[in-house]
């Protein structure tokens, strides 16, 4: 069985992380994706640790590349090298789509805008991510995922009440874009089939972060919501015994709030805050109650308590919990993989199963691996790859 | 605000179904903005906030005044929002229709036990809120509802990929797409980070770790607050000191070779000397004035907006991403721009 997309054909000038994801993607539901690179602008994503053994001078392994870039080829080509730009005009000419996360009007410099394309390949869908979109006044605002953030309105509502804006550490702008991209990319080749015509799709990495906080706009709260739920009564973390050890608890509904009560002992609390009305009046005052009666707990146990008794918790996993996730594990989340630099490795999937087209994950590209293979299939002879990579066209 | 609404027809024709239960939610509306025909035949409890930010452009049919049978002839996607109702019959009846591409959710992958989950449980267990926040309080969760919204895209993501592969086999599918899985996504860094390394993501508060040090990544100015920081960027750096240097206040950063040092291995005490300076500049201009110059010369600079302004600045306006609705109401635009418009009708 073959993944959804197989014999889709993609042309991937993309790097570094808002790009890479969206076609990671594409890659691992089995369309050929050809990730154009080159050793002279090496991909940032090869230069991110975590690296295997601690190789960070080789660019081949990075892990943080092996995960956003796994089931594709990779070629070497010189864009600023006018016979490297010819080259990339024949994958255009043999792709059916291309994707490019460059600073504004890079590919227009190069000879490769939107309408080149179309003259290379008519027909064919040009998808491009960028902090603020390509028109506007920010049109050309160069930066990163954490731009998104302040933005959009996330770091002004990230935090507890009170206090300054808030950057989590992870660009989430550089997470959530690639993921319109990808809807963006797949509805494109919706209208591809029923018009035959192709589009440039523009996805702005503030617009996404826009789209995500729907709720927010639609509430547009004066302040950080921080734990709290508008509805929702009580909604927040709580602590557990160990070091930062804490459980989010959520109750939906008036049994729910019993029925922690009575997991938690917690005496007459549940007819002194009957509804979420009451318990949402003396948050401050119930959280600290709470938090004196969950802080004994060790937290798995309470979480399975609560589940079994019908009440939202999970604990608040780190690094190690994920990584060790019984649940992501039965799922299958991460995929083996065996890289000839990195060695056995897990990958993340996508978190849907096509059960009739499904996903294969396979590793991430060495730096140029599949030059050979993927010049001769668009018309390369051997000599002709010879004297263009001696001549740093293919580098 | 825009008056345009350039919303990029592209599913036109599609005929969707949903179920929601609030994984599914935003997903009806992602296809619904880009041209499908959605209806929404179950909701649940809908409050006026939920409504306004996650149903736009679908259109609601209940189930008890249109059978789901009848709502079903001839739709191309299901979408099947089982966070809290098994819906085990829906099965039977999606069956029926071999054409239907069967979207599924659950909170926790289908192949483990149903529990009950909500937007603040599935982030606790996708390992996000470990790291946001400040060290000496509770861990903090992405503001909204960040898990569902995760989850609605990958199931709008499930569909469009349940149609690609229709067009090749002739056949849609039953496809279960994992709310757990979708916000574990986009935690990118801590499990692996754990796996190679053995290091644990804490938090940290606005600092930007990297190597032996640290900088700050917000900094308050003349009327708010801008996000920036001193990495190892040599032209980035160049550009902010030679303003600072024209206005006299670049003092020891202006003899810094950037090309020769590393802020990842400089000592703590010597960047926050730095960094001193840097805020004191920073403090003596507005985000307008700070922006312009980052835009001119590259400094990757960008103001912190807050929520409430995000509708009026520049860019959403000239780009139409908020509109105002028949009823004076704010409401968000289109998912991407499309070019050319005509071409993506």
């Amino acid at each position: 069985m073959t993944g959804a997309l197989h014999g889709l054909k993609i042309a991937d000038f993309s790097w570094v992380g808002a790009g890479p994801r969206a076609t990671k993607d594409l890659a691992d539901n089995g369309a050929t994706v050809v990730k154009i690179e080159s050793a002279r602008r090496l991909d940032l994503g090869r230069r991110s640790p975590p690296f295997a053994e601690g190789q960070s001078k080789n660019h081949d392994a990075s892990v943080f590349f092996a995960q956003t870039n796994t089931s594709k080829k990779s070629v070497t080509i010189n864009l600023s090298d006018p016979a490297g730009v010819e080259v990339a005009k024949r994958l255009v000419a043999w792709a059916d789509l291309v994707v490019e996360n460059f600073g504004p009007g890079y590919m227009d410099r190069i000879g490769l805008g939107y309408e080149t394309l179309q003259q290379i390949r008519p027909g064919i869908i040009l998808a491009s991510v960028s902090v603020a979109g390509r028109t506007g006044p920010m049109a050309g605002f160069r930066g990163y995922g954490n731009i998104a953030a302040a933005q959009s309105g996330h770091a002004d509502m990230t935090g507890w009440p009170g206090t300054e804006p808030h950057m989590p550490p992870l660009a989430y702008g550089d997470v959530v874009a690639p993921m319109f991209l990808t809807v963006a990319i797949l509805s494109a080749l919706e209208a591809r089939d029923r018009t035959g015509q192709g589009c440039h799709v523009d996805v702005s990495q503030i617009e996404s972060m826009v789209h995500v906080a729907g709720d927010l706009f639609a509430g547009m709260p004066e302040e950080k919501p921080a734990n709290d739920d508008p509805v929702m009564a009580p909604h927040g973390v709580f602590p557990c015994a160990g070091e930062d050890a804490w459980i989010a608890i959520a109750c939906e509904d008036d049994s729910q709030w019993r029925a922690l009560c009575a997991v938690l002992d917690a005496g007459d609390l549940a007819t002194r805050y009957p509804d979420a009305g009451a318990r949402r009046a003396a948050a401050p005052v119930l959280r600290q109650d709470l938090s004196d009666l969950t802080a004994p707990h060790n937290g798995a146990t309470l979480e399975q308590a609560l589940v079994a008794a019908g009440v939202p918790a999970s604990m608040v996993l780190d690094g190690k919990g994920v990584a060790e996730s019984a649940a992501l594990q039965a799922a299958g989340h991460f995929a083996p993989t065996d890289h000839p630099v990195i060695g056995p490795a897990r990958m993340p999937t996508p978190p849907y199963h096509l059960p009739d087209t499904p996903v294969a994950i396979t590793a991430s590209p060495c730096l140029g691996q599949h030059n050979a293979e993927v010049f001769a299939e668009i018309g390369l002879s051997a000599d002709d790859i010879a004297r263009l990579t001696e001549e740093g066209a293919l580098a | 605000m825009s008056a345009k609404t350039p919303t990029p027809a592209l599913l036109t024709g599609l005929k969707v179904v949903v179920l929601a239960d609030r994984l599914v939610d935003f997903g009806g509306e992602m296809l619904a903005r880009l041209g499908a025909d959605v209806t929404l035949a179950d909701t649940g409890e809908v409050t006026e906030i939920r409504q306004a930010a996650w149903h736009g452009g679908m259109r609601y049919s209940p189930a008890s005044s249109t059978p789901l049978a009848e709502l079903l002839a001839g739709a191309d996607v299901l979408l099947d929002d089982r966070r809290r109702t098994p819906r085990a019959e829906v099965d039977a009846l999606a069956a029926t229709q071999p054409q239907l591409v069967h979207v599924v959710a659950t909170a926790w992958p289908e192949a483990t036990s149903p529990r009950p989950a909500t937007d603040l449980t599935l982030m606790a267990a996708s390992g996000l809120m470990h790291v946001i926040g400040t060290a000496e309080d509770p861990p903090l969760r992405l503001p909204g509802e960040q898990a569902y919204a995760l989850t609605g895209i990958q199931v709008a993501t499930a569909a469009l990929m349940g149609l690609r592969a229709r067009a090749r086999t002739g056949r849609g599918q039953r496809i279960p797409v994992s709310g757990l899985q979708s916000v574990t996504l986009a935690n990118y860094r801590e499990a692996v980070m754990y796996e190679w390394t053995g290091r644990i993501g804490r938090r940290v508060g606005n600092k930007l770790v990297r190597g032996a040090s640290g900088v700050r990544q917000v900094w308050p100015c003349a009327d708010g607050y801008v996000t920036w920081s001193m990495i190892d960027n040599p032209g980035m750096m160049r550009a902010v000191v030679r303003v600072m240097d024209e206005e006299g206040c670049a003092g020891e950063l202006a003899e810094i070779v950037w090309e020769d040092i590393l802020v990842a291995d400089t000592d703590q005490a010597i960047i926050d000397r730095w960094q001193d300076l840097v805020g004191a500049f920073f403090a003596r201009h507005t985000r307008a004035r700070l922006g312009d110059w980052s835009l001119k010369l590259g400094w990757g600079l960008s103001p912190i907006t807050k929520l409430a302004e995000v509708p009026d600045s520049p860019q959403m306006q000239a780009r139409g991403i908020f509109v105002e609705t028949p009823q004076g109401k704010l409401a968000r635009g289109p998912l991407f721009a499309v070019h050319p418009e005509e071409g993506a009708a």
